[in-house]
């Protein structure tokens, strides 16, 4: 295993964010996560681990800005680092070369 | 819940979120949870929608999202520190103010500490032994046709009769406190704490031996354990274990342990311990089974778990098996009953070696809590009056942002530092004052105020209490100051809680007139009772004790002829007690008006033919003894309280009346006028007197007031020839009575110094808020002199607030003081009446004192320049 230990839902998270591109903040990633997976997303579990990943590095956020829908509190938009899109990077690497690794018959096999 | 009344998000959980949540995330999560709100709330409605707002708000309740606690306390404890800080520069800008302050507060918790010492002393006697908990003593009532006594002692055969009967009574032990001769020999010691004791004894208490096995070192007869102090005493260094002490002159003991001297703090008070084998297996045996001589002090252990109720309510048909005819025939019932170890020294009304007055621990507790209210409104008052310096601060201080909360806290902290100086000053008093007080007190209370580190705890908490108590209220009228009307200049605080301070100053006046109106009557019944008529000459009488020598006793007529030998003596009398020495009770029977025999239990003296002259006694009816009246010895004289106890309503009905007391039978001869042969505080009880000179403890001696050192001189040689198996042991009757006041008149004393310093710390609270008043008139009183008053208008100006509150408080004070000392004057079958005198000097030294403190002020004020007040303008 390389030196960064990425989980399946921080996986997920930080590529729901490089879809979203410059719009992704809370609501919107939870939103993106449900369609596209089709399972219910936590907020508090969202919440926590892009505060993680932002602390890791390998996440950035700024604040948008406030809307009368959110009682006058700015958004927190949130962006792949260099960093971030480096990880990714090598944890999708080291998956295909898993991937590649599996003999051709283990698929056919019935 | 607003969950579902409203249709917005419910504030609770938005409020209790923010208070979670990390400040940096509660903006943008916040947003996050109310776009969902209204999201949801299109979808479904707003209840559903606080709903998920609720299970949303859970959700993020984990740790990546909370604030970090530590940051949160981390900026009280930068605010605490200035707070400590400016509190710092406030009393030393204000010096004055802030001595009074700590100096009322300080004396005010010195006087607590030194009254909690006391009490606590008073209240943990006898605690100390391990099986406290499981010790009764056994009392008897004596119930005769005429009075119940209640008795403090039970016969040697009860209790140990309770243990074979009683399966729950593990142990028993009977005590019989004795004065006896011990001699080593050579030298003869009146030992007047002596005390007989059975085996069992240190099984039931904790009393630790220095040397020897107390399992058995009372076992045998004639063994004696020594404290420490008396094995010096009689053999200084040393070893003491094994030897011998004659007692009585008869008698060898032989010392078989030696334990440690009993504390203080124990109801019990000896230094020699006898077995009391050697009594009922030895010399007095048939003693054992005497159920009606009532000689002993006697204790049970019960097992663990024993009601001691449940055994009292056996005790009845106890009595009934084994005394019930004799019971009935004599016409005395005895009903026995349990008091618990921890009783007997203060609640127990029965008497004990040591006893203490339930009523003067409450009365010092009450005055520990007047002192503290009054130094508490002291600092009240104090703080109130000079809010004005401090409104500026408040104001500025809202202006920027403070909660209210957060000011109070800071006025608290502030009191708070003053108490807490005040507590080591405190401290400091107390230790040097503790030994005085344990001198005033007549007891070792404790050595120290450090003597233990758990009380020395709860004296600090108690310290921080006064601190909050004082300063609550002067923090909740300074942090209630309107910034605005400050800052603009209209702010005037001399209005602050006017009312409230006038009716703390009245409030510490009464106390203070109280107190001092208490001590005034304390002083009266005291001196009252010094010199009442007692109906007996008590002057210049001096009395040797002989304690009953029977070598003395044979020869008692040559003793009374060769010591009295002696121009400056003019009579002498032997009798069994004199007044104030305590006597006997003895079970007699005599005829009452209808004829029958009945039966009681009187008060008992044995006198020779020239007591009733040498005392001065009066006869109200018959005769004294005569030495024409051979059958005299067969005779009995009795008081008028027996007479009335009787049912006879003349003294000379019960003359020629039948009697029998102790075996003796004959005829009542005569009736002595009522005297007080015991204490003032209480009545005269019935009395019989017997001529029996050859039974006597004591020969009095009225001795001539001139040289009085040289007549004792004289005395003493001649004893010594006579009599040199006895120590010359001698009192006056005067001294000797005056002494069962010793109590009172500690009491009296403390109750003076408290009372003065109640006054004293009263005092101090009206001249800082006199000084202050002063200060805060400056500016009306050079006016007013600009405008042409005079002095003496100006002084009444100043002092008539003042005073007129005295007076109210004087009136106020009246029916307080009748009531409680009314009540404490009612211990006293004696007493005297409560004059209007001692409120009239009450209040005139409340005036007077109170008039002292502020004058001074006052006539600054009035001849100062009113130039200076007024320049500034």
């Amino acid at each position: 295993m390389s030196k960064h230990h990425l989980g399946e839902f921080e996986e997920i998270v930080m590529l729901t964010v490089a879809i979203l591109y410059d719009e992704a903040y809370g609501i919107a990633i939870i939103d993106e996560m449900e369609d596209r997976l089709g399972r219910k997303v936590s907020i508090g579990a969202l919440q926590t681990v892009l505060r993680r990943l932002e602390k890791k590095g390998y996440l950035d956020s700024r604040f948008g800005e406030a809307t009368k829908v959110r009682g006058g509190k700015r958004k927190r938009y949130f962006t792949i680092t260099a960093f971030g899109k480096k990880v990714l990077t090598d944890v999708k690497e080291q998956r295909m070369g898993l991937w590649n690794a599996v003999p051709e018959l283990i698929w056919n096999k019935q | 819940m607003s969950l579902f009344k409203t249709n917005k998000a419910s504030p609770w959980l938005l409020n209790f979120f923010r208070w979670y949540c990390h400040p940096d995330y509660v903006e943008d999560l916040e947003g996050d949870l109310l776009e969902t709100f209204e999201r949801t709330k299109e979808q479904s409605g707003p209840q559903k929608a606080n709903w998920i707002l609720a299970i949303n708000v859970i959700k993020l309740f984990r740790p990546g999202i909370i604030r970090s606690f530590n940051d949160y306390q981390f900026s009280h404890y930068d605010m605490f520190k200035n707070n400590l800080k400016i509190a710092v520069r406030n009393l030393i800008k204000h010096k004055s103010y802030a001595f009074i302050n700590v100096l009322g507060l300080a004396i005010g918790m010195t006087c607590c500490l030194l009254i909690f010492l006391y009490v606590n002393h008073e209240l943990t006697y006898d605690s100390f032994h391990s099986k406290s908990d499981r010790i009764y003593r056994v009392v008897t009532d004596i119930k005769t046709p005429t009075e119940t006594i209640n008795t403090g002692v039970t016969s040697a055969p009860m209790t140990a009769y309770m243990k074979t009967d009683f399966p729950e009574v593990e142990d028993f032990v009977r005590l019989d406190p004795s004065q006896f001769l011990l001699s080593d020999g050579e030298k003869s010691y009146q030992e007047d704490n002596g005390m007989f004791a059975d085996a069992s004894f240190f099984k039931i208490f904790t009393f630790p031996l220095v040397k020897g096995n107390a399992k058995t070192a009372l076992v045998d007869p004639f063994s004696v354990v020594l404290t420490e102090s008396a094995a010096k005493k009689y053999f200084g260094d040393q070893p003491p274990m094994g030897k011998v002490l004659k007692l009585e002159g008869e008698y060898d003991l032989t010392v078989t342990g030696i334990m440690q001297d009993v504390p203080q703090n124990s109801n019990f008070s000896f230094d020699v311990l006898v077995s009391l084998s050697t009594t009922l297996e030895e010399i007095f045996p048939r003693r054992a089974e005497q159920w009606g001589n009532f000689a002993y002090n006697s204790y049970v252990l019960l097992l663990p778990n024993a009601l001691p109720s449940a055994l009292e309510n056996k005790l009845p048909d106890f009595m009934e098996k084994y005394y019930g005819e004799t019971m009935d025939r004599d016409e005395m019932h005895y009903s026995l009953f349990l008091e618990p170890l921890s009783a007997v020294y203060l609640k127990s009304e029965r008497g004990s070696p040591r006893s203490g007055n339930q009523i003067n621990v409450m009365v010092f507790s009450i005055i520990a809590c007047l002192i503290l209210i009054i130094a508490c409104f002291n600092f009240m008052n104090l703080s109130t009056a000079r809010a004005t310096e401090r409104a500026k601060e408040v104001g500025i201080r809202k202006v920027i942002g403070a909660i209210r909360w957060q000011l109070t806290i800071q006025f608290l902290s502030e009191a708070l530092l003053m108490s807490m100086l005040a507590f080591i000053l405190a401290l400091l008093a107390c230790e040097i004052v503790i030994p005085s007080f344990n001198q005033l007190a007549g007891k070792q209370i404790v050595n120290s105020i450090f003597y233990n580190f758990n009380h020395l705890a709860v004296f600090g908490l108690f310290a921080i209490f006064v601190g909050l108590l004082a300063g609550f209220y002067p923090a909740y009228v300074l942090s209630n100051f309107n910034p605005v009307s400050i800052l603009k200049g209209k702010f005037s605080s001399s209005q602050t809680g006017l009312v409230l301070r006038k009716v703390l100053v009245t409030s510490q006046f009464v106390i203070s007139i109280t107190l001092i109106a208490g001590t005034a009557i304390v002083y009266n019944q005291l001196g009252f009772m010094r010199d009442k008529s007692l109906g007996f000459k008590k002057n210049q009488m001096l009395v040797i004790d002989f304690h009953g020598d029977n070598a003395i006793q044979e020869k008692i007529n040559v003793f009374k002829q060769q010591l009295s030998a002696n121009p400056q003596i003019l009579g002498v009398s032997a009798s069994s007690s004199v007044p104030s020495t305590g006597n006997n009770g003895a079970f007699s029977v005599i005829e009452n008006p209808s004829g029958d025999l009945q039966s009681s239990n009187l008060a008992m003296f044995y006198v020779d033919h020239e007591f009733f002259d040498l005392f001065e006694l009066e006869m109200v009816a018959g005769r004294q003894f005569s030495r024409d009246m051979l059958t005299d010895s067969a005779a009995l004289i009795v008081n008028e309280a027996t007479v009335a106890s009787y049912g006879y309503q003349q003294p000379e009905a019960i003359i020629g009346k039948q009697f029998s007391q102790w075996g003796v039978e004959g005829q009542v001869i005569g009736v002595v006028k009522d005297f007080h042969y015991a204490s003032l505080q209480q009545k005269i009880e019935p009395l019989s007197i017997r001529l029996e000179p050859d039974n006597a403890m004591y020969l009095t001696f009225n001795i001539e007031s001139t040289n009085i050192s040289n007549t004792i001189a004289s005395l003493e040689e001649k004893w010594k020839k006579l009599a040199p198996q006895r120590p010359f042991e001698y009192f006056f009757i005067d001294e000797s009575f005056n002494q069962q006041y010793a109590a009172e008149v500690r009491f009296g004393d403390l109750f003076t110094y408290f009372a003065g310093l109640a006054v004293f710390i009263a005092c101090l609270g009206l001249l800082g808020l006199i000084s202050y008043t002063s200060t805060q008139r400056k500016k009306e009183i050079g006016i007013r002199k600009v405008l042409g008053a005079n002095k003496l208008g100006l002084i009444k100006l100043l002092t008539q607030d003042i005073l007129r509150l005295i007076v109210i408080a004087f009136f106020v004070a009246l029916p307080i003081t009748w009531f409680t000392l009314s009540k404490w004057l009612q211990s006293f079958a004696y007493q005297t009446e409560i004059s209007p005198w001692v409120f009239i000097i009450a209040g005139l030294m409340a005036l007077g004192v109170s008039f002292a403190a502020i004058s001074y002020q006052a006539f600054k004020a009035a001849l100062s320049n009113p130039i200076e007040a007024l320049k500034n303008e």
